[in-house]
């Protein structure tokens, strides 16, 4: 298939700046976000636009004054792009509770960013009814938050919000379906700036790109691939460079568990009585990232993705100085070499990845994968 | 000067600590050998007070950790967990309990060492390695009953009743689950005496910090291993008691102008966890007549308890603990220290950006700029680890201190 399909998706992500500002300058609200936690289905429904807020690759200047250099690079890079006012349109940082370092950008984000709507929402780590109804209460102190800038909420609002964000993640959801059969004509590099463009573009255009692109790739012919079928397991990725070299290696990704990928997207709804109740229990059953969760829990969800995809080895690419998945990680990878999956750590630094070296051991894994 | 070594004390209750230190893990462990039953939890939240109340033996495997560095038994611990794949970029406190529960404990053969969990406080909520501490602990101890905690990080000027509401009920199941796995029924009265005993040591906490506020101070950061009891013996007679003797011992210094060294000629503040491994840094400044007066740690500490609602207060310490000493609410945490800069008359500030706590050092820059425009106090950056000997440099540290004391007596006109 020819990557001319993705194009519109490549320039979302490449436009994103420029098109935000100029709806930002017509009087459209942007809220940003930092962790795939947040419910940004309440921001939708108040009337804003949730944009997830990207670090991308770089070198850190101006946010090296304003953190120390062991936290993650997406946290840095992002706190870079705004001071250098490329987040000047946003009009503030709403944040599901998740990890220390996104707590910790947050507020020095609302140290620095000046009289903006930031928010760190807190979520309960159980599922119970008292959980359920302390859930309710902070996401009306976020709908009383969006009020302040102009948000309008309502339980019909958010109805049908639910629902736009639903169909996206049935489209995307099927794609990875696609992958898992060894279906689907595109690249992982093109599979991440689908999801990444989503982060930035408005649910009701990013749908209708959705849908052409479903059309195309249900007409497209499908080559099966020989290679050998991995799954990729981090936080974000944003650097597609990692998918060429990883695909150019005799790999190829036919599942994730990325905060870029499949985490983002599953479930697709919850359950519930009322809109409010079916954002709750979505939000309590999602596949969940290592901050929320214990690593004994996450062992199986991954090895279930394994068989499902019948991937062959796993790839664990961090985000260099990431707690959560560090501290998971020896459990994890004992829990799939008990299974026979044999798996590689590589992490990612804010420059990006060392790409002779990354070639070397991707080489090696795949030839080991392959005997 | 080493890069590890002890502090040098000059409180008698020094030599009182060492022995309520000692008292404490041996109770830990005849709490196992009697059929006590002992549970471990993470420190700072009413869990504490909640199982003194109900006879119950509390270990901290966190608290731990510091006593490993001062007993030399990390380098070990950490080999064992980084064989693991424990990566050097996690938390110490983190890796040195996982490295102690699968190796030395394992080999039973310190003299003081930890008695095995009947019950996990297991976490969520606090910062990330406390909560992946208990996950991995309830992996080594499968026999042990599970109580998974559930306490939002909620910034501390943010709390709100919803959020109170939350961690009340999140205590009552935690006692329901303590009568379930002990058959030990909470005795409400025993709780109030108990919460009251709590709510007296913040209070003489409080008092004894008050003291520091006096020139010459009585007592430095070196002495700081006083909140052991604040730690470990909440809601105790030996935590009340103890805390009396330190406070009568620092008030009658302080009235006696009896200070730290000959001339204290600069005052300074501590930002962040000490290096447990080397005490004897906050000696290091004596000799250019520093003393660390204040720290941020010790706010920590004097949160005061409503005895007329036990569960309630409980309940509120536990939200409001951690956010006061981490990047949840830095702008609590700024405000705090900029008051106790304003109060203990300092003159200058070691930051020490610590690599094993991320929650503490994010937010450290914006706080370093608010003392120099709000209140003209300096500081200097120290970068260390309070686990991990490796990511300290003793020249780089000295290099950093001399300059930085030179400039604070310069800026007093001091001679240095």
């Amino acid at each position: 298939m020819s990557s001319a399909y993705i194009v519109p998706f490549v320039e979302a992500v490449k436009d994103q700046t420029k098109r935000l500002r100029a709806l930002s300058s017509g009087g459209k609200k942007v809220m940003g976000y930092f962790c795939t936690y947040t419910p940004i289905e309440i921001i939708h429904a108040s009337g804003l636009l949730p944009v997830r807020v990207m670090g991308g690759i770089g070198e850190v200047k101006a946010a090296y004054s304003l953190t120390p250099d062991f936290i993650c690079p997406y946290m840095r890079l992002s706190l870079e792009r705004a001071l250098k006012g490329e987040y000047d349109f946003l009009s503030g940082v709403v944040q599901g509770y998740t990890c220390d370092v996104a707590c910790g950008l947050l507020n020095i984000w609302k140290g620095n960013f000046g009289e903006k709507v930031f928010h760190s929402i807190p979520l309960p780590y159980n599922d119970n009814t008292d959980s359920r109804e302390f859930f309710r209460s902070a996401i009306m102190e976020l709908v009383r938050k969006l009020e302040v800038l102009g948000g309008r909420f309502s339980e019909e609002a958010l109805d049908r919000s639910l629902r736009l964000y639903e169909e996206i993640r049935g489209l995307i959801i099927s794609f990875y379906e696609m992958r898992y059969n060894n279906r689907l004509p595109l690249s992982a590099n093109e599979l991440l700036y689908i999801v990444l463009s989503g982060f930035v573009t408005a649910p009701e255009e990013y749908l209708k790109m959705l849908k052409g692109l479903n059309k195309d790739l249900r007409d497209a012919k499908a080559q099966m691939s020989e290679d050998v079928p991995v799954l990729i397991s981090g936080s974000l990725i944003e650097e597609p460079k990692i998918f060429d070299i990883l695909e150019g290696s005799g790999l190829r990704v036919v599942a994730d568990d990325l905060c870029t990928g499949l985490r983002h997207f599953h479930p697709l709804a919850g359950e519930g009585e009322d809109p409010i109740e079916r954002l709750i229990d979505r939000y309590l059953h999602r596949f969940p990232c290592p901050a929320r969760i214990r690593a004994n829990d996450r062992a199986s969800l991954i090895m279930e993705l394994v068989r499902r995809s019948s991937a062959r080895g796993v790839i664990f690419a961090f985000q260099k100085f990431c707690t959560p998945h560090l501290a998971d990680h020896p459990i994890v990878s004992e829990g799939l070499k008990k299974e026979g999956i044999p798996n590689i750590l590589i992490e990612m630094e804010e420059t990006g990845v060392m790409e002779g070296q990354l070639r070397t051991r991707l080489g090696a894994f795949c030839e080991m994968l392959g005997e | 000067m080493e890069k590890s070594g002890k502090s040098k004390k000059r409180l008698r209750a020094a030599k009182a600590l060492n022995r309520i230190v000692f008292e404490f893990y041996q109770e830990c462990i005849q709490a196992r050998e009697e059929g006590r039953p002992v549970g471990w939890m993470p420190p700072m939240n009413g869990a504490i007070e909640i199982f003194y109340a109900m006879g119950l033996q509390p270990v901290f495997p966190e608290n731990w950790s510091p006593l490993c560095a001062a007993f030399g038994y990390t380098p070990g611990n950490f080999e064992v967990s980084e064989g693991m794949g424990y990566s050097r970029d996690l938390c110490g406190y983190l890796r040195n309990i996982v490295g102690y529960v699968y190796g030395l404990m394992e080999q039973g053969e310190t003299p003081l060492r930890l008695p095995e969990p009947d019950m996990l406080i297991s976490f969520g909520g606090g910062c990330i390695p406390a909560m992946k501490i208990f996950h991995v602990m309830e992996r080594r101890f499968p026999q042990a009953r599970v109580f998974s905690a559930d306490l939002p990080q909620v910034p501390v000027e943010d709390i709100q009743e919803y959020h109170l509401k939350y961690a009340v009920s999140e205590m009552h199941r935690l006692i329901d689950f303590l009568t379930e796995s002990t058959g030990q029924e909470m005795d409400y009265d025993r709780l109030k005496e108990t919460v009251a005993l709590s709510d007296q040591a913040c209070a003489l906490w409080d008092e004894i910090m008050t003291y520091r506020k006096y020139i010459p101070a009585p007592f430095s950061a070196a002495e700081i291993g006083i909140m052991f009891v604040m730690v470990t013996r909440q809601g105790t007679q030996a935590a009340v008691g103890f805390l009396t003797k330190v406070r009568d011992e620092v008030k009658e210094r302080a009235e006696a102008g009896a200070g730290v060294i000959g001339e204290e000629k600069v005052r300074l503040f501590w930002d962040n966890i000490p290096l447990w491994y080397n005490m004897g840094l906050f000696n290091y400044f004596e000799k250019m007549g520093g003393v660390v007066v204040a720290e941020t740690y010790s706010a920590a500490w004097s949160l005061r308890l409503n005895v007329d609602r036990p569960i309630e207060a409980l309940a509120l310490k536990s939200l409001m603990s951690y956010p006061l000493v981490s990047c949840v609410s830095i702008e609590k945490r700024k405000e705090m220290v900029l008051k106790a800069c304003r109060e203990y008359s300092i003159d200058g500030a070691i930051l020490h950006r610590n690599k094993s706590c991320v929650p503490i050092t994010l937010g450290q820059m914006d706080i370093k700029r608010a003392l120099e425009e709000e209140l003209d106090v300096p500081s200097v950056i120290i970068d260390a680890d309070h686990m991990d000997d490796r990511n300290f440099s003793l020249a780089q540290f000295q290099t950093r201190v001399d300059a930085f004391m030179e400039m604070l007596h310069e800026k007093k006109g001091l001679r240095y």
